[in-house]
């Protein structure tokens, strides 16, 4: 069998490097607890040999004393062994959960589109939990118990060879024997986890949708799928469970035969006269104590199991690369950008096969072919070009591909043909940071956290002081209303981004988009959801932030249009129209005098 | 006692499967006392202490055979023990979500959905433990029984001064358990605010992407991750000191026995056969005292749980919790019961008095809490087959009075009635078929887009493919990649905002409810496709809309428009009696 030490050893080295002196003090700490307990049966047995023979009473009293004293003793390390122990391992878990959540924060959109945050939850916190173990005591017990079978052994070898033989004899078959059935319940384990993070998934999922699901009166439905879950778990988690047992059984097993053995040989040996009865109690109760160090070796190989599963879904987890190669190096410039899109085509589920193992599958497929629907192109052989400090405004049906170029501007995707350069740099050279500083955009859908108002809007930021924060509230016309709540910039959002309405939850978007101050502005239908009133405000807003910027404003009302000095139509992928807004108005053939006469008219005024 | 009895609750969920668990593990801890009744006839065949004449190989092929008997036990007992935990983890995880997803689907849970989901996971499991180590309990006094006895009939003496410091232990337990209780709680609390966290930075992954706040959000968590070391250590390090300190009886009470036994073994009173004997069952007795102490801690941390899972089922007995319902492990799962649709179903009129809703007053509320007036004495009627739309500007309550009206929000007065008759629970009242309802941000599931629509409605394919219809949905389906079977993703993003609203959309239409409730359905539509989805959803006639919308398309078709404003209604009429009659109308208009 394989033991992965290699991987265990990185992640030990990798996590717990920097706490070296913390081991090692953990390290001392169970050494003495070891020492403490192979004294004992020395103890008894020159208690039994002094009474059985009618010894003096002060030896007999002497020993029970020193008995007492490593009780105290053997107290006291333990809890400081806990103290040290259970810090390092938090340190290091704590480490390796923000290694994992940083990882996931970089990956593309199309991992976290196949992973609920759920089940990222029980990735990143699930798994790691179960690593905790591993990492403070671990190695340290099995090489501390180590330690104490090798001790036992050699003292028993040190009362007769035909007693260390046999008792070293059945401790390799025992410790072969309970690593050999370790790696059967290895699959179940990881199979379980998996299924079980699928199963927490599912409960996030529906537990956030709940307002759907009871006006829609699909509680059955739901409820009916958790039974699925219930019935579909309960093997997987049998078969993993009883891997847990097996090593216990075996365990069990193991040490009647152990017994048997120490039996046979000690009787033998006093029936001959060569040892006390003393000894041959010694002998019985060394036997005994190996059961100690085994059980906790087994125990610590328990966790190995679950750790193991964790750990071989942490690699993959850290092995998932963002599609997006961040290899760039070129900086964009202050001050408003061009776009230009040459020949740009895109498919979303082309973007899917890219890493090789995708293509291996990729090609598998192919041979099945008809079974695989045709890829379905987002855009198609796109051209503009955009001069800096333009304002497009992006029309189209929904599902023409609006959504997907913005996407495409700011790299959430790659495109498969053609080049995508904004301030003249084609998107791919340039440092993912650097051109996310220069190109917002502004989502249609709003994420809140929970989390004063001031983090909301400095998304975490501590280096942006209240002053800028309330200065972007300013501009955006809701610095009174912020004040005005009760904690000020310290109001706390509810659990749920609650508390605010969608409305003003873009304001907050709004806000995030003016502290970044960047070169090109993308508006993803960022007034959609208000009401005109406020968007009457938010114009005002909005015509500051695009202020010597170049913009892109996604919207299916013309009236939102109305700012743009140039006008992008796609259909279908394509481009339908493009051209400045004011004569594409006056061309009463053009594509966009045909909607503004398709009984719309209202919306131009 | 509340932890008892609903202990007590689940235990009468499976009676025979828990009578069998215990009975299985009363027989692999005798198998133990067994083994080391052996070791004692050993030592005494050596010592010629015994009557019983047993030669040393009888003795060896007794070990191995109890050993047998040992493993046996272990699985028998295994099986019964995993079957039993999954039943009753499976029962609280359902009752969990079931009350969940009974509660006014608009009202705040009062924590995240990462909370939430940590406590049907962790608060669950620390309850399933519970009930199987509380088996162990039971077996362990058994085992403890039967030692005590064999101890006493060796030496009354030196039993009794053995038992005395074992009480202590389960007395300085109490002392220590108010902290438990405290630190557990302050650990669970630090722990629930690092998982809602990464739950928060996963659902908004792509804000903190396109904001480059990776780093910042990273720091965030650090800060959060470190509360939770600190409280958890603290924790853990209380725990673990109980459990060495009771750990630690074995040797002082082997030290008592050094001392107790001195005289009579050598006096010859008292065999090696039984000092080996006593120092195991001594042994035997502490590790029951210590595994009783160990389990009253987890206990009080159980309790703990306990009260979150009842917390969250907002019933302080927790017998929401424990109650008993089937969880069909096996067999036949449940049909997806259609509701039938009866003749009072049939909508004439629909009517709100006095509808008041305040905003909760528990700070939770957040930025419009405490207690402000969400909504104040809304009334209105709605007649068959009209076509109402409620407008307003941002924050004059349009969603609020749709939720407080289905019952998503439990208002704080008024009536809503339905020809005439009041609705005591609107929640229940509200949904298929007589009303459906699609919320401004739809919701949509990880699985296929006919799952998604369908939602377990078992209609014939020809209204499924009605309801694409009506939802201008027909020419996006063929464009996925697996047409109806695609699946959309976590929340559907494998879809545009614009075909999720539709797909909600067709998720009411399959229902062909009475009244169909949108709020703001339009708001990722461009214009072309919502003058589409109402003509033909006009086109079926006979049914009932109430519409949140500010858009033309919509305030145009309106029979009736109420305009809110500041969670009142300000006017009610025709767009054009609204235009001429009201300021704000015209500026929502303009």
């Amino acid at each position: 069998m394989k033991v992965p030490i290699k991987q265990y050893y990185n992640l030990l080295s990798t996590y717990l490097r920097s706490q070296w002196r913390w081991v090692a003090v953990l390290a001392v700490l169970i050494l003495i607890t070891i020492g403490l307990r192979l004294a004992n049966p020395q103890i008894l047995r020159t208690f039994i040999d002094t009474a059985t023979e009618g010894g003096e009473r002060s030896i007999l009293i002497r020993s029970a004393l020193l008995f007492f004293g490593i009780a105290l003793l053997t107290q006291a390390l333990s809890v400081a062994a806990t103290y040290v122990g259970e810090t390092v391992a938090w340190t290091a878990t704590n480490a390796l959960r923000l290694d994992l959540l940083d990882h996931a924060l970089h990956l593309d959109a199309t991992f976290h589109k196949d992973h609920t945050p759920g089940q990222m939850i029980e990735r990143i916190d699930g798994d790691v939990a179960t690593l905790s173990n591993f990492f403070s005591r671990f190695t340290i017990d099995i090489v501390g118990n180590g330690f104490l079978v090798a001790g036992i052994l050699a003292l028993l070898f040190r009362e007769d060879w035909r007693i260390g033989l046999p008792i070293l004899a059945f401790a390799i078959v025992t410790l072969i024997l309970l690593i050999w059935i370790r790696k059967l319940a290895v699959p179940y384990w990881t199979k379980y986890r998996k299924l079980s993070a699928e199963f927490f998934g599912f409960l996030g999922e529906h537990i956030s949708g709940r307002e759907d699901i009871r006006a829609n009166g699909a509680v059955g439905h739901v409820m009916r799928r958790f039974y699925e879950f219930v019935q579909k778990m309960f093997p997987v988690r049998l078969r993993s469970s009883l891997g847990g047992y097996s090593m216990w059984m075996a365990n069990v097993g193991l040490f009647a035969f152990g017994h048997a053995v120490a039996f046979g040989v000690g009787a033998t040996l006093w029936r001959a006269s060569l040892i006390t009865i003393g000894t041959v109690y010694l002998v019985f109760h060394y036997t005994e104590l190996l059961r100690g160090p085994i059980s906790e070796i087994r125990t610590q190989i328990t966790d190995l199991q679950r750790a193991e599963a964790g750990i071989r879904r942490i690699r993959e987890l850290m092995n998932t690369e963002s599609r997006l190669d961040d290899e760039g190096t070129a900086h964009l410039p202050t001050g408003p950008l061009g776009v230009r899109f040459d020949g740009v085509g895109f498919a979303y589920e082309a973007a899917r096969v890219s890493s090789a193992v995708d293509q291996e599958d990729a090609d598998a497929s192919e041979e099945d072919n008809d079974h695989e629907p045709e890829m379905v192109p987002a855009l198609h052989a796109i051209d503009f070009d955009l001069a800096p400090g333009t304002v497009l405004g992006l029309l189209g049906r929904t599902g023409s591909g609006k959504t997907t170029l913005a996407r495409l501007l700011v790299r959430l995707y790659d495109p498969q043909t053609g080049a995508v350069r904004v301030g003249g740099q084609s998107v791919g050279t340039v440092q993912i940071a650097d051109l996310r500083r220069a190109v917002r955009k502004v989502p249609q859908e709003v994420q809140l956290f929970r989390a004063t108002i001031r983090d909301n809007v400095r998304l975490f930021d501590p280096s942006i002081d209240d002053e800028r924060v309330l200065d972007a509230l300013e501009h955006l016309g809701i610095r009174e209303w912020v004040l005005g709540l009760p904690d000020g910039l310290d109001t706390m959002l509810a659990a749920d981004g609650g508390g605010l309405s969608a409305g003003q939850g873009q304001l907050i978007a709004l806000g995030r988009a003016f502290l970044a101050d960047p070169g090109l502005v993308i508006l993803d239908e960022a007034s959609s959801r208000l009401d005109p009133a406020t968007e009457t405000l938010l114009e005002i807003a909005v015509d500051r932030l695009l202020e010597n910027r170049t913009a892109i404003v996604i919207a299916h009302r013309l009236s939102t249009v109305e700012r743009a000095d140039q006008i992008l139509i796609l259909d279908d992928g394509r481009i339908a129209e493009f051209g400045q807004r004011h004569e594409l108005v006056a061309d009463p053939s053009s594509r966009l005098s045909r909607l503004l006469q398709a009984g719309l008219e209202e919306v131009l005024v | 006692m509340r932890m008892w009895r609903a202990l007590w609750r689940l235990i009468k969920y499976r009676p025979w499967l828990y009578a069998a668990d215990v009975a299985a593990w009363v027989a692999i801890l005798l198998t133990e006392l067994g083994a080391g009744y052996i070791a004692k006839l050993f030592f005494d065949s050596l010592t010629d202490a015994s009557p019983a004449g047993l030669t040393i190989w009888s003795i060896v092929a007794l070990v191995i055979a109890g050993g047998i008997a040992r493993i046996l036990t272990v699985l028998a007992g295994a099986l019964i023990d995993i079957r039993h935990r999954y039943n009753m983890g499976s029962l609280m995880r359902r009752n969990l979500l079931a009350s969940v997803l009974a509660r006014p689907g608009a009202e705040s849970l009062g924590r995240s959905t990462g909370e939430t989901l940590n406590t049907i996971r962790d608060d669950a499991q620390a309850i399933e433990d519970t009930i199987s180590w509380l088996i162990d309990q039971i077996a362990l006094l058994v085992y403890a029984a039967v030692a005590l006895v064999i101890l006493i009939a060796i030496d009354a003496r030196i039993t009794a001064i053995v038992v005395l410091p074992l009480l202590t232990v389960i007395a300085a337990a109490r002392l220590v358990g108010k902290h438990i209780h405290r630190f557990r709680e302050a650990s669970r609390r630090a722990t629930e605010r690092v998982t809602g966290a990464i739950g928060e930075a996963m659902e908004g992954v792509q804000t903190i992407q396109l904001a480059g706040a990776e780093k910042h959000v990273l720091g965030h968590v650090r800060e959060l991750n470190k509360e939770r070391l600190h409280a958890t250590v603290r924790d853990r390090l209380l725990s673990q000191s109980l459990h060495s300190f009771f750990w630690n009886t074995v040797t002082l009470s082997t030290g008592l026995i050094l001392l107790a036994a001195a005289d009579s073994l050598s006096s010859g009173g008292f065999s090696v056969g039984d000092f080996a004997v006593f120092v195991i069952y001594v042994g035997v007795l502490a590790e029951v005292v210590a595994e009783i102490g160990d389990f009253m801690m987890h206990f009080k941390q159980g309790g703990v749980s306990m009260e979150r899972m009842a917390d969250l089922t907002r019933d302080e007995t927790a017998s929401a919790v424990v109650v008993h319902a089937p969880i069909h492990m096996s067999g036949p799962l449940p049909d997806v019961v259609a509701p039938r649709r009866t003749a009072d179903d049939r909508l004439e009129e629909l009517r709100a008095e006095n509808l008041t809703y305040r905003w909760p007053e528990n700070g939770n509320g957040g930025v419009n809490g405490n207690g402000r007036f969400a909504l104040r004495d809304i009334s209105f009627a709605i007649e068959r087959g009209e076509f109402v739309v409620i407008t307003g500007r941002i924050g004059s309550g349009k969603t609020t009075l749709l939720r407080a009206l289905l019952g998503l929000l439990t208002p704080d007065g008024g009536t809503v009635r339905w020809n005439g008759m009041p609705i005591a629970d609107p929640a229940a009242f509200f949904v298929p078929p007589r009303c459906a309802y699609t919320p401004q941000v739809p919701q949509l599931f990880s699985d296929t887009l006919e799952s998604n629509i369908r939602m377990g409605i078992d209609v014939s394919p020809e209204a499924l493919e009605e309801s694409i219809r009506l939802a201008v949905m027909e020419d996006d389906v063929p464009q996925l990649q697996k047409g109806m079977q695609t699946l959309i993703g976590a929340k559907g993003v494998k879809l545009s905002g614009g075909q999720r609203q539709r797909a909600a959309a067709a998720r009411m239409f399959i229902r062909d409810p009475e009244l169909l409730v949108f709020d703001d359905l339009s708001s990722a539509l461009d214009i072309e496709t919502e003058n589409l989805l109402w003509e033909r959803t006009f086109a079926r006639g006979d049914q009932t809309y109430l519409v949140v919308s500010h858009r033309r398309p919509a305030l145009e078709r309106a029979d009736r428009i109420l305009l809110m404003v500041d969670g009142k209604i300000e006017g009610i009429g025709t767009l054009d009696e609204l235009l001429t009659e009201h300021e704000e109308m015209r500026r929502l208009w303009a």
